[in-house]
């Protein structure tokens, strides 16, 4: 069964995603055009993309430290619980490759990005979409080097790499949750 | 409709304390994470400790007593 957070990634955060996507192209289609109206919902649409995915990455973590603090004793409850929130990037940082890894792998595990050939371009696309966060949230003059420019297609292309990624990493911790706990979780 | 409009015992600001911990003193809530627990089990964001840095810890609804606030 998918995790709280994916569930509420798929039935709450993707249709606030949709919602943005439709402004969007409603923003880009205005006749006469409002070209800054445009870009500012494409920059808008940068922030929130990266917001809930990063906020879906947090939420999964969150709910299988819980499932793993209540394993032990009441006792080391506190312990376990404060620990895993401790210093915790996902608290804080984008949601990158990087950070995911450094989080997720407090459980003990190798995170292999790479063991999922789709991983691929959407490890790509999710880098692509933080620089451009970072851009938009800093207003950065100019575009990013090495990524490409700002659409509203290249927007739902990382959305759609970020859903791929959402999914891949629940399903990978539900297994690892189960080879933790000697039984699904 | 409010945003974050869910059954929930605690609110952020409130003074909890936390059971079976060795946090003496009260901390303060500063965020509701939603049904994150086992079984859906409401899970809280408490801060235990401000100075000289923050600390945090993540903790279930039934592991927190709501702190009598100073008349």
């Amino acid at each position: 069964m998918p995790s709280v957070s994916l569930q509420h990634w798929q039935n709450d955060r993707r249709l606030r995603l949709t919602e943005m996507d439709a402004h969007c192209a409603a923003s880009a289609a205005l006749a006469p055009p409002n070209a800054l109206l445009a870009e500012e919902s494409l920059c808008g649409f940068v922030m929130l993309l990266s917001g809930h995915f990063q906020g879906f990455c947090r939420d999964l973590y969150a709910e299988c430290s819980q499932i793993v603090a209540a394993q032990v004793p009441v006792g080391m409850r506190g312990t376990i619980q404060a620990q895993f929130v401790a210093a915790l990037k996902l608290n804080y940082k984008n949601p990158t490759v990087d950070t995911i890894k450094k989080d997720f792998e407090r459980f003990a595990f190798t995170l292999d990005f790479s063991a999922d050939p789709a991983n691929g371009p959407r490890v790509t696309h999710l880098g692509h979409l933080n620089r451009w966060r970072n851009c938009v949230a800093h207003q950065s003059p100019g575009v990013p080097q090495g990524v490409p420019l700002l659409t509203l297609q290249a927007v739902r292309d990382w959305r759609v790499s970020c859903d791929g990624l959402a999914g891949w990493l629940d399903a990978i911790m539900h297994v690892e949750l189960s080879h933790i706990l000697g039984a699904p979780p | 409709m409010a945003i974050g409009d869910t059954k929930q015992h605690f609110a952020v600001g409130d003074l909890v304390k936390i059971r079976d911990t060795g946090y003496r003193r009260p901390g303060m809530i500063v965020e509701f994470r939603g049904p994150l627990g086992p079984g859906g089990v409401l899970i809280y964001r408490v801060r235990v400790r401000r100075k000289p840095s923050p600390a945090y810890i993540e903790v279930r609804e039934d592991q927190l007593e709501l702190f009598p606030k100073a008349e």
